[in-house]
């Protein structure tokens, strides 16, 4: 998510109309060759995908919004080409996506600790179920929900607290405490939000290890998707601010172009606020197409298929910002910053709307081999959203959007984090 | 908290939930249909066990690309295929009775050996058995179809629209196989009997514009067009409505969710009043767990369900759990112990309605 870097004025929207179909065919050679059903390692199976995708677009959140690339050179150096440095950074997500997955839930935390987050744990638990089709998608399942909460607050952060109370500090003192003040919050969000859940998927739920959902009452399901859906919708805010908003209106509160503990709490809870409404309306958006879902409806009158169906609404909404903001320059880039976040705000609704349409149109039984219709249980889009954000991000962070935006330069980036740049730079 | 009070705290931020209220409600008020009434029906579950080893089956997804994979590209274990399949046997309000198939199974084998054993056979070359409504083309509901081509070739088939080309060469008659990891074919399914019936494709805007076909008084399919896991799309479920006690749903998997059935009969049937329902639910189907099995079983109580009888893909933990948990449940016997083979799943509960019994409703 760096600010774009060449010069506005000097924008080629031609070229970067055809940056995002080159991106659109990049993410479906991705899709045929790892998550296809039916073509070549079929990885989507769904769950085990699902968690592949999350946990690199988690490793390339970590290195760009938490780590600010520590402990690699911020951009790239004197010397070394744009796409150097990009390949060397895409190699180490992908080796860190696999530690992540192999190394770190499945080899560690699932097997001295919790285990179902190892497939292999789960299996060896034994009980009804424990084999490893269901074992792995289950573990699938735990590791995307941490990954969620641990996305929902890393981009959180570098958003609201960003480099506060760390603003003095060196790059790597920044990149480690901000991850560790973040794995700190993000264990308590999993566990509140997501742990409930996972514990119930076993027969007999492990209730010992974990409550009952406790929002099932009210939401009207014992799904994490409730939350799920909610937490979605509550990053769509946060992302439109920092790219759609500029930053606004949380910058107002920054003390020396640099977070505070004011900014980061007041954002951290009027996203939550916005998240909730985005969530309420798209709810009663849905009623009016489907009718209201109730308490043990499947497939589009189940309420847990509404949740996690405005969650992946949201991730659409963040699709088109992202698309927006590298693609199109975050057009329109004159008026006052009310108008142009209004009217990027409104773009990308339309954005995201029409990548709703085509994702579930008969196309995309060509192009992902997804049965046409909602709700099918377990398929969700936000796999293939996920892996689109992977590309552009990848291309955009890590190559600092080459062959696209073919200047180095940092005025824009400097802007927005000095401290950083000037460390960097230096 | 309840989820209304909660979603009207919600609404009570104040901020673009006025605007969400005054959307105009595009479902609109449709009208409804009735379907005739019937005396009662009968359900003889011939067979419920479509595959005999749970992990053998979910070892095969696993091992050729997961849930979403095509079913003609997964060498399937053919010795653990079984079937699935009912007699329906419809009492209509004069007293006389109508037979019709739901599904033909899978296995060649197991299913000879069914409909032998049920006198199949021979109730399809009298015309005693008038049709087959074939819910979804599954393997497990579709691939054994030669065993009733075998005894009445011509005979009426009602099957969703919403098939695949390998669906149609099976019913015109094919040898289908799959490659294993190994590069070899391995034998997935056959007919060597061709369809030469009446074929009536199946799509959720019924035989007349108002969502359903009519299959006789009182009884009715309608295809629910819902994505389903292993490629498969779109599934015909059955209703009937028995004179004095309601609306009884009899299902092959139920994909579309047995309360969505309930939920579309209240909204489309004349004189709507739930009563039962039967058939694969399809909720626990590999034996694992999730908190809307929960709902599920909650939401049936909502519904006051009189009598739930199910097997297959509802899963036994299920169908335990929810009986348990006060749903009228109806039993199932030893009967399937006399079988040649069992689910390895199959508990002392009997909570399933499995092979060789029968449900009245």
């Amino acid at each position: 998510m760096n600010e774009s870097i060449d010069s506005q004025k000097n924008f080629n929207y031609l070229f970067g109309l055809i940056n995002l179909a080159v991106v659109f065919c990049i993410v479906w050679l991705l899709w045929y060759v790892f998550l296809h059903p039916n073509a070549v390692m079929k990885l989507y199976t769904p769950m085990y995908g699902f968690s592949l995708i999350v946990a690199l677009l988690t490793v390339i959140v970590l290195m760009n919004n938490v780590a600010g690339y520590y402990p690699f050179a911020e951009s790239a150096p004197e010397g070394m080409g744009l796409f150097a440095r990009g390949i060397i950074l895409t190699v180490v997500s992908i080796l860190l996506m696999l530690v992540l997955i192999y190394g770190f839930f499945w080899g560690f935390i699932g097997k001295f600790g919790i285990a179902y987050f190892s497939p292999k744990s789960i299996i060896a638990s034994g009980g009804i179920g424990a084999e490893m089709f269901v074992a792995r998608e289950n573990a699938s399942t735990a590791i995307v929900y941490f990954c969620t909460a641990f996305l929902w607050l890393a981009i959180f952060w570098r958003v609201g607290f960003n480099r506060w109370p760390w603003q003095n500090a060196a790059r790597g003192v920044l990149a480690w405490s901000r991850l560790f003040a973040i794995l700190f919050f993000v264990s308590i969000a999993y566990a509140v939000l997501f742990h409930p859940h996972v514990c119930s998927l076993f027969y007999p739920a492990q209730l010992k290890a974990g409550v009952e959902p406790w929002w099932a009452e009210f939401a009207g399901t014992g799904s994490a998707f409730f939350n799920l859906g909610l937490v979605l919708c509550t990053l769509f805010w946060i992302i439109a601010s920092d790219m759609l908003w500029e930053g606004y209106p949380w910058k107002l509160m920054e003390k020396d172009g640099e977070g505070t503990l004011l900014k980061g709490v007041v954002a951290f809870f009027v996203t939550l606020v916005l998240g909730m409404i985005l969530l309420f309306v798209l709810l009663k958006v849905m009623n009016i197409f489907w009718d209201e879902a109730f308490m043990g409806g499947q497939y589009t009158d189940g309420p847990d298929f509404r949740y996690i169906h405005a969650g992946e609404i949201g991730g659409f909404f963040i699709l088109a910002a992202f698309i927006l903001k590298n693609y199109f320059n975050n057009f329109p880039n004159f008026g006052g910053i009310w108008s142009r976040a209004i009217i990027r705000t409104a773009i990308t609704v339309i954005g995201g709307m029409l990548i709703y349409l085509f994702y579930f149109s008969p196309a995309t039984a060509f192009f992902l081999g997804k049965v046409y219709g909602f709700a099918q249980p377990g398929d969700t889009p936000l796999v293939w959203t996920i892996l689109f954000l992977c590309v552009i991000m990848v291309q955009c962070d890590f190559f600092e959007g080459w062959p696209l935006r073919r200047t180095v330069g940092v005025e824009t980036g400097a802007e927005e984090i000095p401290g950083e740049i000037a460390r960097n730079t230096a | 908290m309840k989820r209304r009070t909660f979603l009207k705290s919600l609404a009570a931020t104040g901020i673009a939930a006025s605007a969400a209220g005054t959307m105009p409600k595009l479902v609109e008020a449709r009208k409804k249909v009735d379907i005739g009434e019937i005396k009662s029906v009968k359900v003889d579950v011939l067979t419920e066990t479509s595959w005999f080893d749970n992990d053998n089956l979910k070892k095969h997804m696993v091992d050729y690309g997961g849930a979403m994979t095509n079913q003609y590209t997964i060498p399937w274990d053919w010795d653990n295929a079984g079937g699935y399949a009912a007699l329906l046997t419809v009492t209509t309000l004069e007293g006389k009775e109508r037979k019709f198939l739901l599904d033909s199974g899978w296995n060649n084998e197991w299913m000879d050996y069914i409909w032998e054993m049920n006198n199949i056979p021979a109730m399809l070359k009298s015309g005693e058995i008038e049709f087959m409504v074939l819910s979804h083309f599954h393997l497990d509901h579709y691939w054994g179809i030669e065993s009733t081509l075998k005894h009445k070739p011509d005979i009426t088939l009602y099957a969703p629209k919403t098939h695949y080309p390998e669906d149609m060469q099976l019913l015109k008659g094919a040898h289908l196989t799959a490659k294993n990891k190994e590069g070899k074919d391995v034998h997935i399914c056959k007919n060597d009997h061709p369809h030469t019936g009446k074929l009536v494709l199946t799509n959720p805007d019924g035989d007349t514009g108002d969502g359903i076909y009519r299959l006789m008084p009182g009884v009715a399919t309608r295809m629910f067009d819902v994505p389903i896991l292993l490629r498969v799309r779109g599934e015909n479920v059955l209703y009937f409505n028995v004179k004095d006690k309601g609306i009884v749903t009899v299902t092959g998997c139920c994909h579309p969710g047995v309360l969505s059935l309930f939920s579309y009969a209240r909204k489309n049937f004349k004189g709507y009043k739930p009563y039962g329902c039967y058939g694969g639910l399809h909720i626990t189907l590999f034996e694992t767990w999730d908190p809307k099995f929960d709902d599920i079983i909650k939401g049936v109580k909502a519904f006051k369900i009189k009598k739930l009888g199910c097997n297959h893909c509802t899963g036994w933990i299920w169908a335990e759990k929810a009986a348990a948990a006060g749903v009228p449940v109806v039993k199932g016997t030893n009967k399937y112990k006399t079988y040649k083979k069992q689910s390895s799943v199959a508990t002392a509960s009997n909570a399933f309605l499995t092979n060789g019994d029968s449900v009245v409703f």
